[in-house]
This record gives C-alpha cells, sequence and structure tokens, in this order.
C-alpha cells in the first residue's frame, strides 16, 4: 500500500519525525476523500489567505494564521465518519519559519471533548505529508469521530504565524452493494452485483 | 383545414406544446370530429396521451392507427412498450390484408386513376420525403392542390382516363428526368415518416429507429434542390391540362429506405434515389410500409386525410407502375416487371398482387412484431426463438441483431456483445441499441473498446443522446462520475424522452452518494416511460443503502413484475426482504434468483448470508463450497466462511479461511475487519459479529 511506503520513507512511527515529503499525491484506490462533506473552520486568519485556500486544490495559495499559538484547524462533519489518512502540503523552502513544526491531531465529538490522536514533529518538510490515524491494532484502522481538528503548536524557526497550502482527509470507500458483509472482488461477482 | 391541424399539431408536439397539440387533433368544441389524417393523427395522439400519462387513451389511439393501417410499425411499437400490445397476429394477420388490400382496391376503381402519371412520379419521388415542412413543399402542395383544384375540380388526379396518360407521357418525356423511384404508400397517408436515406445496403427490416439527423440534414439539402426542380414542373404544368402532380404526397409517403434500417417490408425494390433496394423481398407490389419515427413525427404535410390522399396515392401506384413501364427514364426494379402486366390506363390493379404483396409483407411483420412485443416484456427466450425464425437476409440487419443484442444483456453479456458488434457491421450508423451496448461493454469491463464506441458514435451524430451515453459510461468505468454525469445530462438536454439518460444521471448521482438528486434522476426516468425496470432496481437500491427498507422492497418489487427473469432484480429483492427480517421469503426468493441464472454466484452468496443469520451452519457453509469452485478467488466467500466457523468453533478451519482472504488482498475496510476478526478468534461469542 503506498500508505505504508509514504510512512515508510518519511517518519518512523506516531511519535517521530517526519522530513522530506512526498512531490506528488498519491492515495490508495480504496480511499476517498471526505473534506467536501465537512465545515471546514480556522482559529485565525490574515484576510485573503483564509480557510477557502487549504481546500482550493492550489499550491500556490495557503492559509495564513493571524494570532496566538496553537493555531488549529477544524473540520466537523455532520455525521459520524470514518477516516484513515490526513495529507497535508507544507514547504520549508517557500514558507520557512512559517512551516508547521509540531502537529497534533485530535478528535472528537465537538470542541468539549477533543482527545488527541496523533502528534508528529516535522523537520523542514517540502510537499505532501501523509499522517496515518490508524493504530496498530486492526480494529484500530479507522478513526470513527464527529470532529476532527488539526492542531499547529509551533513552527519552524520559532515563527508566530503558519502557513498550509493544502489539507486533505481521506477515509475508506463504503461497500458499492449496500448490507453486504464484505466487499466483491472477483470478476464473477462484480459482474452480476449491479445493474445499470 | 384538416391538413393544417394536423401540421400544427405536430409543430407543437415537437415544441413540446402538448396541450395545444392534443387541442388541434380533437378539438374539445367538436367532440366527434374525426381525427385528421387517419392513421398519423391516431399516431400522433397516441404519442401526445402516453406523455402526459393517459395510458389507456394512448393505447386506444395506438391501436385505432393500427387498424386504420396495419403497417403501420411505429404504433405497435408503442403499445409494445406500454406493455399493451397483444400478440403480433391480431394486428398483422389476415384483417389487416383484407385491410390493405381494400383500400388499394378501393382506388383502382376510381377514375380518376389514370391522368396524368407523368411528373407526379418524378417530381415526388424526387421530392421524397421532406418531412420536415420545408416551407417551399408546403407551397408546392398548395400550389398543386391549387393547379389540380383550377383544372380539374377535381383534387389531384383529374384527368379523365386515357388521354391525360397520354399527356403524362407527353409530359415524362418534356421532362425527361431519371425517375429514381415510384414510391408507393400504403393507401392511407403515410404518418410519420423519417427523413430517410437512401441505404442500399441493409434494408430489410423495418425500424422505426431514428435516423441520425446528420443524415436528415443531408437528405434535406438533396430535398431541395428536387423541389426547386418540382417548382419548375409546376410551372410548366400550368401549360398542360394536367398539373404536375402532388409532388408532396408522393414524397412524404416515400419516407421508405432512406433509413438504414428499414427496408420497406415489402422488399421495394424502390428507394428513392434510385438505388436499388436490394435485399428486400420483391413484391409485386413494391410498395413501401411507411416507416415511421418513433418520437419525431415528421408530418407529411402532404397528407390530407380521407380518401383524397387515398386516391391519389392510389393513382399515383397505378401511375408509376405504369410510367414504369412507359417510361424508360425509370428505373427499372423487380416491380417494374411486375408493372407490366398492369394495363397503360392503370385501370386494373390486380387484386391478387396486392394481396400477395400484404401478406408477405405481413408474415414478416408478424415475426417482427412477436418478437419485439416478447423482447418489450422481458421474456428473452422466446424472443429470440422468435427472432431465429426471419430468414437470414432479415436477420443479420442492424436492427434486428441490436434487439437480439438487447436480450442477451439481460442474461450473458458475451452473447450480447457478439451480437451488437454483428449489428455495428451491418450498419455502422445506426444509433439506436447503442447505449444498451455501451452498458454492456461496461459490464465486461472493455475500456477500449468502450472508448472506441464512444468516440465513433459521437462522430456519428453529435446530437444523439445515445452517443453521450455511451461517452458518460467509458467515463463512469474509469470511476470518474463527475465527467460521467456531465456527459449523461448532455444526453438528457438532447432527448428529455429518452428515458435511459435519465436513469444514467441516477446512477452516478449514487455513486456520488448524492442520494437526492439521484432519486429525482429516476422518477424522471419512470415518468417518461413507467416501464422503465432499471429505474426502478436504481431506487430500491438508493433505499436499500438508505435502509429505508419497505421502500426498497416495494421498488424491487416493481422492477421484477415489469422483468421477471433478471436474478439480479431477484437477488436483491431477497436481500431486501431479509432485511426486513422476512428471511423465508428471502430464501424462496434468492432459490428463485438462482435457478433464474446459473451463472450468477451472487444470490448463492447471498443465500448463504440469510442461512448463516438463520444460524443454518452447515446449509451455508455447503453453499459456499460450491462458491469456492466457482470463483476460487472472491474473498467475501472465504471471509464468510471464517466466519461460520467461529460461530461453530471450529477456530482452526476460521483462521485458515481468515488467512486464504487476506492472502487475497481485500480492501482496506475489509482487511482491518478480517484481521479484528482473527483477534477476537478465541474470545467468545459476541451476540453482534459485526466487524
Amino acid at each position: 500500500m503506498s500508505l505504508e511506503m509514504a510512512a515508510e520513507s518519511s517518519e518512523g512511527e506516531e511519535e517521530g519525525k517526519l522530513s522530506g515529503g512526498n512531490q506528488v499525491l498519491i492515495v490508495d484506490e480504496d480511499l476517498r476523500e471526505l473534506g467536501k462533506k465537512a465545515a471546514w473552520s480556522v482559529s485565525s486568519c490574515k484576510t485573503g489567505n483564509g480557510v477557502s485556500s487549504l481546500r482550493d486544490d492550489n499550491l500556490e495559495t495557503y492559509w495564513q494564521s493571524d494570532g496566538a499559538q496553537p493555531h488549529f484547524v477544524n473540520i466537523q462533519f455532520q455525521k459520524k465518519v470514518r477516516l484513515q489518512l490526513v495529507v497535508l502540503y507544507v514547504d520549508f523552502k517557500l514558507d520557512e519559519s512559517y512551516t508547521p513544526s509540531k502537529i497534533s491531531i485530535r478528535a472528537g465529538d465537538g470542541f468539549h471533548n477533543l482527545k488527541e490522536i496523533k502528534a508528529v514533529e516535522l523537520v523542514k518538510p517540502t510537499g505532501w505529508l501523509y499522517l496515518s490515524l490508524s493504530g496498530l491494532d486492526p480494529r484500530e484502522t479507522f478513526v470513527n469521530t464527529f470532529m476532527l481538528q488539526i492542531a499547529v503548536l509551533s513552527n519552524h524557526l520559532n515563527g508566530r504565524d503558519t502557513h498550509v497550502r493544502q489539507i486533505k482527509v481521506y477515509g475508506p470507500r463504503p461497500n458499492p452493494i449496500p448490507q453486504q458483509p464484505f466487499q466483491f472482488t472477483s470478476t464473477e461477482f462484480i459482474t452480476y452485483s449491479t445493474i445499470r | 383545414m384538416a391538413q393544417s391541424r394536423y401540421l400544427f399539431a405536430i409543430s407543437c408536439f415537437q415544441m413540446n406544446l402538448l396541450n395545444e397539440a392534443e387541442a388541434t387533433l380533437c378539438p374539445a368544441n367538436e367532440p366527434s370530429a374525426e381525427v385528421p389524417n387517419g392513421s398519423a393523427g391516431h399516431y400522433l395522439l397516441g404519442l401526445i396521451y402516453r406523455y402526459t400519462d393517459r395510458k389507456k387513451n394512448a393505447v386506444h389511439h395506438f391501436k385505432m392507427a393500427l387498424s386504420m393501417d396495419p403497417l403501420m410499425w411505429a404504433a405497435y411499437e408503442e403499445l409494445c412498450i406500454l406493455g399493451s400490445a397483444e400478440e403480433a397476429v391480431a394486428f398483422f394477420g389476415e384483417a389487416a390484408a383484407l385491410c390493405i388490400q381494400k383500400q388499394y382496391l378501393n382506388f383502382s376503381t376510381s377514375p380518376k386513376l389514370h391522368s396524368s402519371t407523368e411528373d407526379c412520379n418524378l417530381v415526388d419521388t424526387r421530392h421524397c420525403v421532406s418531412e420536415d415542412a420545408s416551407p417551399r413543399q408546403s407551397k408546392l402542395m398548395q400550389g398543386l392542390k391549387d393547379i389540380s383544384g383550377n383544372h380539374h375540380g377535381a383534387p389531384v388526379l383529374g384527368g379523365t382516363s386515357g388521354q391525360p396518360i397520354n399527356s403524362g407521357l407527353s409530359n415524362i418525356s418534356f421532362y425527361n428526368t431519371p425517375a429514381p423511384t415510384m414510391t408507393q404508400l400504403s393507401g392511407v397517408a403515410p404518418p410519420l415518416c423519417r427523413n430517410v436515406q437512401p441505404n442500399g445496403s441493409n434494408m430489410s427490416t423495418q425500424s422505426a429507429e431514428n435516423s441520425p439527423r446528420s443524415t436528415v440534414n443531408s437528405t434535406i439539402q438533396a430535398r431541395r434542390k428536387f423541389v426547386d426542380e418540382g417548382k419548375l414542373r409546376k410551372i410548366s404544368g400550368r401549360l398542360f391540362s394536367d398539373s404536375p402532380r402532388r409532388s408532396s404526397r408522393l414524397s412524404g409517403d416515400a419516407s421508405v429506405n432512406a433509413n438504414p434500417n428499414t427496408t420497406a417490408v415489402s422488399g421495394n425494390g424502390t428507394n428513392y434515389s434510385s438505388k436499388h433496394l436490394g435485399g428486400s423481398k420483391p413484391s409485386s407490389r413494391a410498395f413501401r410500409s411507411v416507416t415511421v419515427r418513433k418520437g419525431q413525427p415528421w408530418a407529411n404535410e402532404n397528407i390530407d386525410e380521407g380518401n383524397h390522399n387515398d386516391i391519389l396515392d392510389d393513382s399515383l401506384l397505378n401511375i408509376t407502375s405504369t410510367t414504369s413501364t412507359s417510361s424508360s427514364t425509370m428505373e427499372a426494379k423487380s416491380y417494374e416487371q411486375e408493372a407490366a402486366n398492369i394495363p397503360v390506363g392503370g385501370q386494373v390493379l390486380s387484386s391478387s398482387k396486392v394481396i400477395t404483396g400484404a401478406s408477405e409483407i405481413l408474415t414478416l411483420l408478424r415475426v417482427l412484431g412477436e418478437a419485439f412485443r416478447l423482447a418489450c416484456l422481458y421474456r428473452c427466450q422466446d424472443a429470440l426463438e422468435t427472432y431465429q425464425k426471419l430468414p437470414h437476409k432479415h436477420y443479420n440487419t442492424g436492427w434486428v441483431l441490436s434487439q437480439v443484442g438487447k436480450m442477451y444483456y439481460e442474461f450473458d453479456y458475451l452473447e450480447a456483445d457478439r451480437a451488437f458488434g454483428l449489428a455495428r457491421q451491418m450498419t455502422p450508423y445506426n444509433l439506436e441499441g447503442m447505449d444498451v451496448y455501451s452498458t454492456v461493454l461496461y459490464h465486461l469491463k472493455e475500456d477500449m473498446k468502450l472508448s472506441y464506441l464512444a468516440q465513433e458514435l459521437i462522430q456519428t451524430d453529435r446530437l444523439a443522446p445515445q452517443s453521450w451515453c455511451a461517452m458518460g459510461n467509458c467515463y463512469s468505468l474509469q470511476k470518474d462520475h463527475e465527467t460521467a454525469l456531465k456527459n449523461f445530462q448532455r444526453a438528457v438536454q438532447l432527448n428529455p424522452r429518452f428515458a435511459y439518460a435519465h436513469t444514467l444521471c441516477g446512477h452516478e448521482y449514487v455513486a456520488l452518494e448524492d442520494f437526492e438528486n439521484g432519486i429525482k434522476c429516476y422518477q424522471s426516468a419512470l415518468r417518461v416511460d413507467e416501464r422503465h425496470y432499471n429505474a426502478w432496481y436504481g431506487l430500491g437500491m438508493v433505499y436499500l443503502r438508505q435502509e429505508k427498507f419497505e421502500f426498497s422492497e416495494h421498488h424491487f418489487q416493481m422492477a421484477f413484475q415489469i422483468n421477471p427473469q433478471s436474478s439480479v432484480i431477484l437477488s436483491y429483492l431477497g436481500t431486501a426482504l431479509h432485511a426486513l427480517k422476512r428471511s423465508e421469503e428471502a430464501l424462496v426468493v434468492m432459490e428463485k434468483a438462482i435457478l433464474a441464472d446459473k451463472k450468477n454466484p451472487v444470490p448463492m452468496y447471498q443465500k448463504a448470508n440469510i442461512l448463516m443469520s438463520l444460524e443454518k451452519f452447515d446449509e451455508a457453509l455447503e453453499v459456499l463450497e460450491e462458491l469456492k469452485e466457482y470463483a476460487p478467488r472472491e474473498i467475501s466467500v472465504y471471509a464468510l466462511m471464517g466466519r461460520i466457523y467461529k460461530r461453530r468453533n471450529m477456530h482452526e478451519r476460521a483462521m485458515l479461511h481468515y488467512g486464504i482472504a487476506l492472502d487475497l488482498k481485500p480492501s482496506a475496510t475489509d482487511a482491518a475487519a478480517i484481521k479484528a476478526a482473527i483477534e477476537k478468534l478465541h474470545v467468545p461469542d459476541e451476540m453482534d459479529d459485526n466487524l
């Protein structure tokens, strides 16, 4: 799985340091982006560099915070969703002291009960960073939650504000056939599984 | 005037002003008025009722149309689509033959006949179709009528017996134009003719499909030229006692073969563009059945209702036969030899010839009609058998092969692919049924063939909904649902009465998880065609996903009633029943599904699922063992077996199967589920084993 590969190439495990970063965004086929179904908000922003720049598929535009640390990006869903992967695009070469250095990912039902599920430290990253939300236990492959919060705790070179260029959130694709315990994989089954 | 009422009604219909169209054809203040244009009018009225949801009236009018003109295939098609057709024999039987005969014989006794054969043929044939109410045509028609009126006080033909013919003959030589064909019409006003293009090759079956619009344009060009000639004729005609014929009429009726898919049933040799209509059955009469275009009625503006036309037609018929003998400019066709039998005066229409011709056509129509009816009822095997009864030259034509393909689509995609492939070889420019072909290729996951098909179709006709459906299927196969949706929406725009385009839009919305819009699309599809079972199925699936099991079951039931032989529908019906906790019924339905198609593994798998939930573990395992043989790489089979073994506390076997399942590389969700299950293997059974 490219997920694992990405993890190996850039870091150790959860508490480890992440450096480098992929130039190309490659995600597994059975994951799909869930950001469109969520409400995105940020703790603060500079005019013209707001939250929409995080979701515009444009790496030239970025979100710039405008206040005290920590800075938050809040992602709220209407119903509980299963999330597996968070991908960020940050670039030390362009942003230098604005590049995040410590990031914490929290999940919960709302602002009142967020709990940290992942913490990473970045070292001069340039490109797409894959942050897997899976635990070691296979039962923890997904995080089933209403809300995700990405907190930027500190920046490189002790910068106050931060730049993040793009964020994407991924979860598993649901079974195209409803009411089925497992997905069909062989051609024989798939051909007969739907009428078009 | 009746003729203009019909024209007006057609125009309203084209612009989707169904109320006005209906009011014109059936004026509210004249409840007993006859519908203008005879069978064509009834057909149009039937269409209007169909699209305004008054099914009974629609059926009534289609039947009327067929009784007035038994050769109106389009009306029969509509009946089949509405699911109300009786057996083909009823419509295309002896009575029909007699009816046709009567129509022709009536004409032969009228003195008006002979008359100036002349130009009418020449002129008319040239004009051909031109349904598209080109203004010139109507003017021409008017002009001609006036002329004839002036000269003879009788519509059209005028002239008395022998003399006109002579003058006619001289007229012919005066014009000296190669008469493309003799158009013969079925006695009653030919209803909606499709704009037809001369087509040399595949004629033989009749079809009422839409001819690609691009061809229409080219034919219009051709027609315009003829119209000019016609005008010339008209003017010079004034100088003669016999007015030039109403070309319009003939042209209108001609319609015919131009259509790539049709062949005038009666093996007519006549094809306007003077192409010899090859394979068709030679018929003594060589009359063409009027082919009608479904859903796009193009009226023949000439068509007058009533006897005028009939008389004209008939006389034309005679005339053409006579002129054929006399005029060397006429193309010789098979019928011409027979025409030679008819005395120049055209007085004696050999009634036996009419009957033979009529019965030949009707025999063919009976077979085609019966097959089509069975196809609409989704009795696939019967329909296929009926199509097999056709002689080779008729079977190997685009239309028939497409229909065969559609039947195979219901249960055997490979055969369907083959049939459609052949159809494309025969008639590469036919678009009807190509949307189904693209779905077949989608199911077979043949992305190369599918994209090639889509490209070809778009090149053939950018304005046909089928081309965009194929394109959309192409994108959908590559999981680009948004682009696919755009393509399907384009198809809908091009023809909102094309039910399948709506259904495909619905499928794409569902794939994008936009269930509301998906439901709306499926419902639009059903509004167009209530018997479009794919839309019922789509709705059932949406409700199944939303866990509204009662709705889901209802919709699958509706789909099942329309298409009782589809194993997929049955298996989902069973799933819905199982979700409603009616597991016994579910099992019965699953058995039916398994019987319906032995090659479909899904109902067996579902059966195992249901058995497991009913705790009949051994039976479930049996079924799954069978499935293992059939689909050895299907992960869900192993995973389910693992689960069952766990419930039976046979841990090693469970472990084995989970292991195999994992080796086959399941999706992330399933992998997680299976791994979790492995961890829990030695933990005592929890009630809800939802991994």
